[in-house]
């Protein structure tokens, strides 16, 4: 068995392998689409609708009443739970059944009537940021629609009885915001983006540390490598490859296609994008598995390796604002460099010349390749070494 | 059934801290997450996001609205262009993070009362980015607004004193409670410490059930329970103790909940997540399974235990499922408790939970165990 094998029939008999191994044939086909749309189901929502907030109403007045109802009318907010006390809707928004509790004084009417502005106070659960961030806008644009129909009212009845003019004496400038490349301002298209990346390559590199071990398992790595060795990691790499480049076409279509998510950029340069970033997270994963020889421990790197990427990613946080040692641990992940290109293409267009930066980034991934070959020549001509790593 | 409970103490003791991977898994995943994964978000918030500026006005005014733009900490203004089409070829070409678009005519038409429109835009692929942007530009607009209607109040004959109190009708304070500086460290750590000793432990006790040895099929199977959990709790309590003491004092996180609520929440925490960990551990046929599993199980858990994405947006069989899992009562409860100071009362029904999680996977895991070790029928018991 250890003679020279064509690689075709290297190329059959990991594929043999793989359907022989349950585990790791679920890994490579069905479970990454799943936990891919599991994902996304969980975002499905995109924009969040009816968070609670809290209301303590201290003045009962035609115009607070009025004011709650601007805050409700918020697609954002709910603000149905109203507490009669600041105590009673503190308790609420710590036990985390408001996200926001709203005080309004006690004079609120006559005060501005008087025109002596009296303060709103707003305590928002900021924990949750993200959530915290939407209840805060939300919040900020309500009370400004609000103040702008107290303020024209008040303008019309005194000095200016043109509605432009009693417009721009409230607001003087008018302000337009663009939310660029995602339009509906949707987080669905914003972290699922990220996401799915980011989860397909613990899935690569999973999958790579699980079919080396399964050579180390169902016998001899020794005799898998053979008189070959090169061959033979590179037809187990290749089979892999060419699964986990189909998983990646599958969550691109799945978002840009099937979804209908804004899509301007060249699908050549992402398919290519994605076969390199394939290569590089196999190229990467091998290494786990050839200094470590054993599955379980393999693997546990290789969790320590991919699990916090989406961290790195610099989707969630922006890159301009890491530290130095997290840019240098983020340039090791394929999938960080992989993200710059998918985010160049898919939401400017940019063209091939911008993202090749990022496409040598991920052909440096050749060295931990190359590591992973010497290593497999080494094991391959030493009988012994094997068996001692195990 | 010829163990004494010392006897198995010892032999547990030795398997876990002589299993080279469990010790790799346990303190070595603890220790490295405790620094890998807050490092990128250190500096807690954006700074001085990018922006390119089309000043279509060139006036005095517009020119001061840069300024106060620039000087907000979110945006720094770092290119100008002269029309808008160029702005958004720079925009693309040097990934800058928002344009600002100041009109033609701005101070005039201020002047006139005409009410002239500024234009704000962020790149809303990268969210976090966006809303600073527009945090800073809007802040400096509306700055620049008040100021307007100061000047216009004081024109018409108001004290400068009344005009700076009354430009607005109704004043909105808002206050970030909780994580008032609306870090991100302050915002990730709590929630995510708490997934990193969930997924560690389950790993580490899955490896170790996993290996079968001959001296466990001797082993009574309420005892091995006991001795193991007993054991993995210990050192994950003394791991938790190191996340929530030193780690929170580290990352400068909040701490607003007693020792006692925190030992309480622990209890049950650490239990059901070990229990879970036994029945992983012996349902799966190979130890580097469970680790598998776990991985593959990250990425939903975080994104399911809302406090990234609100639980009512989230489908309800995917709430429902998730529930199972310890982590999601675990990071409501202690981020309630430690992060938000809210009273045990509230969270007893997570705490049920738990205590519920608890004895299901108790109760999975003495049984699976049982069934594992009670027909030591020659075919595993050899080997």
């Amino acid at each position: 068995m250890t003679s020279f094998q064509p690689f075709g029939r290297l190329v059959v008999r990991e594929w043999r392998a793989l359907l022989e191994d349950p585990w790791l044939l679920s890994l490579v086909s069905w479970i990454p689409p799943l936990i891919f749309l599991l994902l996304w189901a969980i975002m499905s929502a995109g924009i969040a609708r009816d968070l609670p907030i809290g209301i303590v109403d201290l003045d009962k007045s035609a115009m607070s009443r009025s004011l709650i109802r601007h805050y409700d009318a918020s697609s954002a907010l709910a603000a149905d739970s109203a507490y009669i006390d600041p105590s009673q809707g503190a308790a609420a928004l710590r036990a985390g059944k408001i996200y926001a509790l709203v005080v309004i004084p006690s004079d609120l009417e006559n005060m501005t009537l008087l025109g002596h502005p009296p303060q709103v106070s707003a305590f928002v659960n900021t924990q949750f940021l993200l959530i915290g961030r939407i209840v805060n806008t939300a919040l900020l644009q309500a009370q400004g629609t609000f103040v702008t129909k107290v303020e024209v009212r008040k303008n019309l009845a005194t000095e200016s009885p043109v509605f432009d003019l009693a417009l721009a004496g409230a607001v003087p400038v008018g302000t337009q915001v663009t939310p660029l490349f995602n339009v509906s301002t949707n987080y669905a298209q914003f972290l699922v983006a990220a996401m799915l990346p980011a989860a397909w390559q613990i899935f690569m590199v999973a999958a790579t540390v699980l079919s080396l071990a399964a050579e180390h398992r169902r016998g001899d790595t020794r005799q898998w490598l053979g008189t070959t060795p090169v061959r033979a990691l590179f037809a187990k790499l290749l089979s892999l490859a060419i699964l986990f480049w189909l998983h990646g076409l599958f969550f691109l279509w799945f978002m840009y296609v099937q979804q209908g998510w804004p899509m301007h950029g060249d699908w050549t340069v992402l398919l290519f994008a994605q076969l390199l970033t394939v290569c590089a997270s196999l190229a990467s994963a091998s290494v786990f598995f050839f200094i470590t020889m054993d599955a379980a421990r393999g693997l546990s790197l290789a969790a320590a390796y991919a699990a916090p990427g989406l961290a790195f990613i610099g989707v969630t946080f922006p890159i301009t604002d890491m530290t130095l040692p997290a840019k240098i641990w983020r340039s090791f992940l394929p999938v960080s460099h992989y993200i710059e290109i998918q985010f160049g293409q898919v939401n400017y267009g940019a063209p091939l010349p911008s993202a090749i930066p990022q496409l040598a980034a991920l052909g440096w991934f050749i060295l931990p390749l190359l590591f992973s070959i010497y290593r497999a020549r080494k094991l391959a001509e030493s009988p012994k070494e094997d068996r001692i790593c195990a | 059934m010829c163990m004494s409970w010392r006897d198995t103490l010892q032999h547990e003791v030795r398997a876990i801290f002589t299993n080279p991977t469990i010790l790799l898994t346990v303190f070595g995943g603890v220790l490295l997450y405790f620094f890998l994964y807050p490092l990128p978000y250190i500096q807690q918030v954006p700074r001085d996001q990018e922006v390119v500026v089309v000043n279509l006005d060139n006036s005095q005014l517009s020119r001061h609205l840069e300024r106060m733009v620039d000087a907000t900490p979110q945006v720094r203004l770092s290119a100008r262009a002269s029309s808008l089409a160029e702005a958004e070829r720079i925009f693309v070409a040097r990934k800058m993070a928002g344009i600002l678009a100041i009109p033609e005519n701005f101070y005039r038409d201020l002047l006139l009362g005409r009410r002239p429109t500024l234009s704000f835009a962020g790149d809303a692929g990268y969210f976090l980015v966006y809303g600073t942007v527009l945090e800073g530009m809007a802040g400096a607009g509306n700055t620049l607004a008040a100021e307007v209607k100061m000047n216009r109040m004081v024109m018409s004959g108001q004290a400068p004193a009344l005009a700076t109190e009354q430009y607005s009708a109704i004043r909105l304070n808002l206050v970030p409670v909780f994580n008032p500086t609306m870090g991100y460290v302050n915002y990730v750590i709590p929630a995510v410490f708490i997934l990193i000793l969930h997924q560690t432990l389950i790993m580490g006790v899955g490896i170790l059930g996993g290996g079968q040895d001959g001296y466990r099929q001797r082993t009574a199977p309420l005892q091995l329970l006991v001795v193991r959990t007993g054991i993995f709790v210990a050192i994950y309590w003394l791991l938790a103790m190191y996340y929530f003491g030193f780690g929170f004092t580290f990352y400068d996180v909040p701490r607003l909940a007693g020792l006692p609520e925190l030992h309480l929440i622990l209890l049950p925490f650490l239990l059901s997540a070990t229990f879970l960990g036994i029945c992983l551990g012996s349902l799966l046929p190979r130890r580097e399974l469970v680790t598998l599993l776990v991985l593959i199980s990250s990425l939903p858990l975080v994104f399911a235990s809302g406090f990234i994405w609100p639980i009512s947006a989230i489908p309800t069989p995917i709430i429902v499922v998730s529930q199972l899992f310890p982590v999601i009562p675990a990071i409501q409860a202690f981020i309630a408790v430690n992060q938000m100071g809210a009273k045990f009362s509230t969270i007893l029904p997570l705490f049920y939970q738990l205590w519920l999680c608890t004895a299901l996977y108790g109760t999975l895991a003495w049984w699976l165990l049982r069934s594992k070790i009670t027909p030591p029928i020659a075919t595993e018991g050899a080997s």
